[in-house]
C-alpha cells in the first residue's frame, strides 16, 4: 500500500483485458433476420459463427469453420435441418454432429463441432456462452417482455451498431448518472442502483431540459410538452438490459421498453444492439405509437452514437476518480467480474445485494443553472440577430 | 483482474447497522443525509421481510433504521 499524497499525481491504471468472454445469454438481434433460409456469419466471442435456421424451423449456432477442411458454413447452404459446407458439402445439425457426408459411405466418429444453446423469446434470437461449456442453468433467464407479444404495443424497431472498444465501457453507463447531462442531454434528478445476483437495476427519473428544443416541443412539431421520464433498467446477465421507460406529458404518459444489448466480437469491439417497443393508448393511437417508435428509436440511436464518440477518444480506466455524487462503479464491475470467473469463483460479495442512492441536491442546482444559462445566452443571441 | 476498492471508502467506511424489524445487519455509509450505500450479505438478506414487493426499493424498516443510525451518530453523516 502506498500512501495517498494529497499532491501526488493520479496515474491512471488499466491493466491487459481479459482474453476471456462473459458467461450469459447474448441477443444476437431480432429472430426473424435469421429465418430467411440462408446461413449468417456472426463474429462474436472472438469467433466467426454460423447462424441458421432449418427446414424444422429450429435457428442454430454451430462454430463457423468446418471440421472437414477448415470450410466457412457461414458460405454454404441450409439443406433440410442442416448446414451444407460450400467446400465439400459436409452436413452439420445443430446439435454440432455431421449428419451426412454424401460422397462418403459413412461419417467419421469425432465428427462433431461446437455448437452454441440457443433461445427465441419475444422475436429475439439468444445465444449462451460458457467458457466452462456448461448448459445454461434454469434460474439464469431473461424475462419476458410482455409488451412484445401484445397487439396493443408496436414491433420491435431495432439497431445494430459495431462499437470498437471493450463491452466494459457500456456496462459503466449502468452507474454514471453525469454522462446522461452531458452527453445525452438528458436532466437525471433522481438516481439510484440495485446489484442483486446476475441483475444490476439503474433507476433514474428526470425532467426533460428546456435548452434541448426536441425536448421542449414534445418531439417536434409542436406536439404536447414532454415533461419528463421514469426508468428503471436492468441488466440480465453480462449483456441484455431492459428499460422500462416512462414518458411523462402534459395530460399523459407514454409507456415504452427499450433494450440495449450487446454481444463482444472480440477483445476490442462489441456489436451494440437497441429495440425499443412503444404501448398505444387513448393519446397514442396505433399509427402515432409506430411513428413514436420510430422517433424514440431515432433519439436512442443518436444516443449510442453519443457514447460511441466518447468512447472514441477516452482511455480504459480500471481506477477511476470518484466524487460523492457519482455512482458505484467499483462495485458495478464487482457485479461484472461474475461473468468472468468459473461459477466455482463466483464469490458472495459478487452477487450479495448492494444499494446505493445518489444525492442529486448539488448536481440538479448546477445543472438548473446550466440550462438557465443556455437558454438566456440563446435569447440574447435570438434578440441580436 | 486484481480487485480495486472505490477510493471513497478510505474517506468514510461502511459501518454496521442493523434493522430493529427483522435483526438483519448490514454494512452503511452515508455521504450525505440524501446519499446512501447499503451493502448486504445473504444472512441480512435472508432476514430481511421488507423487500417483498418492489424489489428495487429499500426496506423501509431498514430505511429508519439507518436514519436513525445517522441521527444519534451511530455512523457519521460526512458533509
Ligand atoms: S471443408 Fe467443409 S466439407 Fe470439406
Ligand atoms: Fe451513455
Amino acid at each position: 500500500m502506498t500512501a495517498t499524497e494529497p499532491d501526488a499525481v493520479r496515474a491512471i491504471e488499466a491493466e491487459a483485458v481479459s482474453s476471456r468472454f462473459a458467461r450469459g445469454w447474448h441477443c444476437l438481434g431480432l429472430a426473424e433476420k435469421y429465418r430467411d433460409g440462408k446461413p449468417h456469419t456472426v463474429n462474436a466471442f472472438g469467433q466467426k459463427l454460423v447462424v441458421f435456421t432449418g427446414a424444422d424451423g429450429e435457428t442454430n449456432v454451430l462454430d463457423g469453420y468446418c471440421r472437414h477442411m477448415g470450410g466457412d458454413l457461414s458460405q454454404g447452404t441450409v439443406k433440410g435441418n442442416e448446414i451444407a459446407c460450400p467446400f465439400h458439402d459436409w452436413r452439420w445439425g445443430g446439435d454440432g454432429r455431421c449428419k451426412k457426408i454424401p460422397y462418403s459411405r459413412r461419417v467419421p466418429l469425432r465428427a462433431r463441432t461446437a455448437a452454441w444453446p440457443t433461445m427465441v423469446q419475444d422475436g429475439l434470437l439468444f445465444v449462451w456462452n460458457d467458457p466452462e461449456g456448461n448448459k445454461p442453468p434454469d434460474e439464469v433467464t431473461i424475462p419476458v417482455i410482455e409488451g412484445a407479444t401484445r397487439d396493443d404495443w408496436t414491433d420491435w424497431r431495432w439497431t445494430e451498431t459495431t462499437v470498437h472498444t471493450n463491452a466494459r465501457e457500456v456496462i459503466d453507463n449502468v452507474v454514471d448518472m453525469a454522462h446522461f447531462f452531458y452527453i445525452h442531454k438528458s436532466f437525471p434528478t433522481y438516481f439510484k442502483n440495485v446489484f442483486e445476483g446476475h441483475v444490476a437495476t439503474q433507476i433514474m427519473r428526470g425532467r426533460s431540459r428546456d435548452d434541448a428544443r426536441e425536448q421542449r416541443d414534445g418531439g417536434g412539431g409542436g406536439g404536447p410538452r414532454m415533461l419528463g421520464n421514469s426508468s428503471v433498467a436492468s441488466y440480465h446477465g453480462p449483456s441484455f438490459m431492459i428499460d422500462e421507460l416512462t414518458y411523462h406529458y402534459e395530460g399523459y404518459d407514454l409507456r415504452s421498453v427499450l433494450i440495449n444489448c450487446h454481444y463482444p466480437i472480440d477483445q476490442d469491439s462489441f456489436s451494440l444492439h437497441s429495440g425499443i417497443i412503444v404501448q398505444h393508448s387513448d393519446a397514442l393511437p396505433p399509427e402515432a405509437a409506430e411513428a413514436t417508435a420510430r422517433k424514440l428509436s431515432d433519439f436512442i440511436l443518436t444516443g449510442f452514437e453519443q457514447d460511441i464518440e466518447i468512447w472514441r477518444n477516452k482511455t480504459r480506466i480500471d481506477n477511476p476518480l470518484l466524487c460523492e455524487e457519482d455512482g458505484p462503479v467499483y462495485q458495478l464491475r464487482r457485479w461484472y467480474r461474475q461473468f468472468f470467473v468459473d461459477v466455482a469463483d463466483v464469490a458472495p460479495e459478487m452477487t450479495d445485494r448492494f444499494e446505493f442512492e445518489i444525492d442529486t441536491t448539488r448536481p440538479v442546482e448546477s445543472w438548473q443553472r446550466e440550462v438557465e444559462e443556455n437558454l438566456a445566452r440563446r435569447e440574447a443571441q435570438g434578440a441580436s440577430a | 483482474m486484481t480487485v480495486r476498492q472505490d477510493d471513497r471508502l478510505l474517506d468514510g467506511p461502511l459501518l454496521p447497522v442493523r434493522c430493529r424489524r427483522c435483526d438483519a445487519e448490514v454494512l452503511v455509509r452515508k455521504a450525505s443525509w440524501e446519499q446512501t450505500s447499503i451493502q448486504w450479505n445473504a444472512a441480512a438478506r435472508a432476514a430481511c421481510t421488507g423487500l417483498s414487493g418492489d424489489p428495487h426499493a429499500t426496506c423501509p424498516a431498514l430505511r429508519s433504521a439507518i436514519q436513525e443510525a445517522a441521527l444519534t451518530g451511530a455512523i457519521a453523516v460526512m458533509e
